[in-house]
């Protein structure tokens, strides 16, 4: 065997590159953080546009045409009977939705939109059993969770009297903080 | 048998094969039931409550209500793929797509691998070849020295 | 301070004891080792049966806590719940994050037993000894988890029934794959712990001439089966429950699974190299050592919450510990592999591409490539958050496109390699040994063809499948007629026949992939609909109700034959629908039943979705096939040599010879 064949040293380049490359992956590694549930106000495409045209039957068998609510300031509101969050905002929005009542013709008006495969009948029954005397619509095909954009339930979107999205809470929410977003959203609305 | 194993055989082989191949490839396999295509599509799309799962794989209700618009634009409408999955990114985040940008910083997680198998395979080229080279070696008369004063040493 | 019951006492102080054996035991291995002198070592074996003992006694007190529905400690108020059957009331142990790290931790604990009583006559030997002082770090290092972070044995306040105790995940509780699935993934991944410390032994100690890590082979292979017996069964679990027919997801937890699997791989074709020709000893520590730091990053992947999928179950707080121990792997043995690397290449070197050596050297360099794919597809969400802080998902449809033609490459590999001879092959040989297995290619692809399969990449696939087969059963005709029965055994042989199972799991794979066929249905109850040549009678749907649930179930009758029934529950504590499809499994394909949303049970509409998905049995067959094979593998073929032998045997020069020279 002759002399020529050295040993070259490869190993401490290989080393570093490789320890390069991981050295990246750790960094970003470690500044990221978990994911925490978003809840609050979001963004939504909506906002500041005129909200997707909603057209559907309400529990109680009545047509009901979101357009034809231009005027009034509206509070819709999306929800399954099953999701444990939604479960616990309904008293919320139970107080929020009396607590507009009293207001008023100025008062903002609430309407709950199923989402897709919910089981009407827990629906009423849930409704039933826990008050809640506002109109609750179907969206049996889930357009209308689509069009909104829902990602997860409970969400709620404010929309002001000449149809345009202002608002998006995601998550659960309580009638003060509602309230207080819904007086937001008036004191800043010009109408067009 | 032995010839047939030389090159007329491989010739014959490779000649079915790529015969059956260009058969096979160019046949029309029918058309596509709506809710085959309703797969393809929400394969693409990444369901914007779960975590990660596609618009397919996820039984969550805003899933089910996302592929029941993807077959109602595929079958009502007629939007391409491209204009659906559009629609759909437009009403949830730009996360909603599952398959990365071929453009910009985005597009590294494609480039990325195929440069790495490039490099890898350039690199196995230059080892093997050094290798080749260096075995093609003669022993020098340092070597027979060496050698022969081993041997005398330990019969 | 919240009252600690017995339970969490009893818990709490096995940790203890077996945190602080651990560190003993390495500490007075490593300094018999350091300061030479054996008088220590006689403290070593009582400090790892005590670790053992610890680890044992915490996981019986953490069921037995579970069993009697302990409300005092908090992680019975996690997973357990009054309802919940007691299967899924024991593999509750496993079903969230602090379990699992006691799981992980007993399994350690027994192979690092098992290990330092094989080798206990030979603890004074620097190598064995330094790999017992890794195993003890590693054990350390979970039992400070458990205590620490991951606390199982916390102390909880009184419950609050409306918020606490509603059992394991519903999807953790439906099926019985959740009593096998995890413990055998786990017995993979906590087993590639002991090859790493015999790599790491070898580094330090510079010996990897001799035939250590080739005794340890064994061990990697059994912890390669049981790893690959996990990710099947995962498939498994996930097309019998999902309901999206499909068994895999490159979901990032899936992807955790893979990555070590695939170096893993590597190491045990690679390995084979350094038996026979002593070459690729770098190689094989490097990818012992990728795939063990992979088992620690898949675990802070899945545990962390940084990375979204359905398969993880995170607190945050872990995160940290997890990145800084793989971290802190890395950098050491990095560090070793640059000291030492350069001393331990062997001076051989491969003569020629065209030969068994060079296959299994692109074989490495494919498997490294593939790992790195789906290791950057995984984490590159989170590099672009980084960078630019928005969010993007990476999928099935990235993981697809890079894997079919690594795949395909990988079938080739299996085709040609078992026909390439060592050292050198010239084109006769390889015309002549691979011509009839490539006309079994050739025949698969016409066969496929004629079945009508369409499409460049799954006919491409076929037939490269049907090459690879004819390279196996080859083989394993000419080890039969030389041997036997006998021929059957052993690492080549037994490693054809993992081929023809990995053969069946990829052809399986791309048949269900590009030929499934799906159609949705609303069915009234007595109609019949047709699909895809079978008829499909809805006979009966209905509402039902478990202690933990309510659901839909319609009874199909598929040909008129038998029914199946698909159903929805909604796991009331939970709010979460869990599907449960039906399949009938056959030999051609599999017909797979779900009941989607908005069936109504009240009206007798149900909404079926019917899947075609063919071949499907032939991935379970395969993978049969692969575990049998690998239990082959094991035993020892027909050149039994003592590993720890040297590898190359002496040459008797005759004086004839000499004069040649």
């Amino acid at each position: 065997m002759s002399d020529e064949i050295s040993r070259r040293r490869i190993a401490p380049i290989v080393v570093l590159v490789v320890a390069a490359v991981l050295g990246g992956l750790f960094w970003v590694l470690a500044g990221s953080e978990a994911e925490n549930d978003t809840s609050g106000v979001i963004n939504s495409h909506l906002l500041g546009r005129t909200a997707p045209s909603v057209r559907s039957t309400t529990l109680d068998d009545e047509s009901f045409d979101l357009a034809r609510r231009k005027g009034s300031w509206v509070v819709l509101n999306f929800f399954n009977s099953t999701c444990v969050p939604c479960i616990a905002e309904h008293p919320e929005l139970v107080a929020f939705a009396e607590q507009q009542a009293a207001l008023g013709p100025g008062g903002a008006e609430l309407y709950t939109i199923l989402q897709f495969g919910d089981r009407i009948d827990s629906v009423r029954a849930f409704f039933d059993e826990r008050d809640g005397d506002w109109p609750v619509v179907r969206d049996d095909d889930g357009g209308i969770n689509v069009s909104f954009g829902v990602a997860q339930v409970p969400e709620t979107f404010i929309i002001d009297p000449d149809g345009v999205v202002r608002l998006r809470w995601a998550g659960p929410i309580d009638a003060e903080t509602l309230a207080t977003l819904v007086q937001q959203q008036r004191d800043a609305y010009a109408p067009r | 048998m032995k010839q047939l194993k030389r090159w007329p055989g491989w010739v014959l082989l490779v000649m079915v094969v790529a015969g059956l191949l260009a058969f096979g490839t160019t046949r029309d396999a029918g058309a596509r039931t709506p809710e085959e295509r309703v797969e393809e599509i929400s394969k693409q799309l990444a369901c914007p409550v779960c975590d990660g799962e596609s618009v397919y794989e996820s039984r969550n209700t805003q899933s089910a209500s996302i592929r029941t618009e993807i077959k109602a634009q595929a079958t009502t409408t007629d939007a391409t793929d491209d204009e659906i999955i559009a629609y759909i990114v437009q009403n949830f985040d730009a996360r909603t797509q599952l398959v990365p940008k071929a453009t910009g910083f985005e597009s590294l997680v494609w480039v990325l691998p195929s440069a790495s198998f490039v490099c890898a395979a350039v690199g196995l080229f230059f080892v093997f070849r050094r290798w080749r080279l260096a075995a093609d070696l003669v022993p020098t008369d340092d070597d027979r020295v060496l050698v022969e004063a081993e041997l005398k040493a330990d019969p | 301070m919240l009252a600690e019951g017995l339970n969490g006492v009893l818990g709490h102080s096995a940790l203890i004891i077996g945190f602080a054996a651990s560190l003993f035991g390495a500490m007075a291995l490593a300094s018999a080792t350091v300061l030479k002198n054996p008088r220590l070592l006689r403290t070593v074996q009582a400090y790892g049966t005590l670790a053992l003992v610890s680890a044992v006694v915490a996981v019986i007190v953490m069921e037995r806590a579970l069993i009697t529905r302990d409300w005092s400690l908090s992680y019975v108020q996690k997973v357990g719940s009054n309802n919940t059957p007691t299967l899924y009331n024991v593999t509750a142990l496993w079903s969230a994050l602090e379990g699992s790290i006691l799981l992980w931790l007993l399994l350690l604990a027994i192979y690092s037993y098992v290990i330092m009583r094989r080798y206990r006559k030979r603890l004074a030997d620097p190598l064995v000894a330094w790999a017992l002082v890794v195993m003890f770090l590693v054990s350390a290092f979970f039992f400070f988890l458990a205590l620490g972070p991951t606390d199982a044995f916390l102390a909880a306040a009184p419950p609050d029934f409306m918020r606490c105790c509603r059992g394991p995940n519903p999807l953790l509780q439906n099926h019985v794959l959740v009593l096998f699935h995890p413990p055998i993934l786990y017995l993979g991944f906590v087993g590639f712990t002991v090859p790493f410390a015999f790599a790491i032994a070898a580094l330090i100690t510079g010996r990897v001439g001799e035939g250590w890590l080739v005794e340890t082979r064994r061990w990697a292979l059994f912890a390669w089966g049981f790893l690959t017996l996990g990710i099947l069964l995962g498939g498994w679990w996930s097309y019998e429950v999902l309901g999206w027919g499909g068994v895999w997801a490159w979901d990032p937890v899936e992807n955790a699974s893979l990555l070590p699997w695939l170096t893993g791989t590597a190491y045990i074709h690679s390995v084979m190299v350094q038996e026979r020709r002593g070459m690729l000893r770098v190689w094989n520590l490097s990818l012992l050592v990728a795939t063990f730091s992979l088992t620690i990053l898949g675990t802070f992947l899945t545990r962390s919450g940084v990375i979204n999928s359905v398969h993880a179950f995170s607190d945050g707080e872990i995160g940290p510990y997890l990145l800084g121990a793989f971290g802190v792997i890395v950098a050491v043995s990095l560090a070793l592999i640059a000291w030492r690397g350069d001393q331990l290449r062997s001076p051989g070197a491969i003569d020629s591409a065209a030969s068994r050596e060079g296959a299994f050297l692109a074989n490495n360099a494919v498997f490294t490539l593939f790992a790195f794919v789906v290791l950057l597809g995984t984490v590159f969400p989170l590099i672009v958050e980084a960078k630019d802080d928005r969010k993007i998902a990476v999928g099935s449809p990235f993981f697809d496109t890079m894997a079919r033609p690594i795949g395909l490459v990988l079938l080739f590999l299996m085709a040609v390699a078992p026909a390439l001879p060592w050292r050198k092959a010239s084109g006769e040989l390889l015309r002549d040994r691979l011509f009839w297995p490539a006309w079994c290619g050739a025949g698969t692809l016409a066969l496929s063809v004629l079945l009508g399969g369409d499409g460049f990449a799954p006919l491409l696939a076929f037939g490269l499948a049907g090459f690879a087969a004819g390279a196996a059963v080859r083989q394993l005709v000419l080890a039969t007629r030389r041997q036997g029965v006998r021929g059957l055994v052993g690492r080549t042989n037994g490693g054809m026949i993992v081929h023809l199972g990995v053969i069946l799991v990829a052809v399986a794979l791309a048949a269900s992939n590009s030929y499934t066929r799906a159609g949705e249905f609303t069915v009234a109850k007595g109609e019949t609909v047709s699909f895809a040549g079978h008829t499909f009678t809805l006979i009966d749907i209905d509402e039902f109700t478990t202690s933990r649930s309510v659901g839909i179930r319609a009874q199909v009758s598929i040909d008129g034959g038998q029914a199946y029934a698909p159903a929805i529950s909604k796991y009331t504590a939970f709010g979460i629908d869990v599907a449960t499809p039906s399949v009938r499994s056959g030999f051609a394909n599999d017909i797979y039943l779900t009941l989607e949303a908005g069936s109504q049970p009240s009206s007798g509409v149900a909404k079926l979705k019917i899947f075609i998905k063919p071949m499907v049995l032939w991935m379970w067959v395969g993978g049969g096939l692969m575990g049998f094979g690998t239990l082959l593998a094991a035993f020892p073929g027909r050149h039994r040599r003592k590993p720890t032998d040297p590898v190359s045997a002496p040459i008797n020069l005759t004086s004839e010879d000499v004069a040649h020279v």
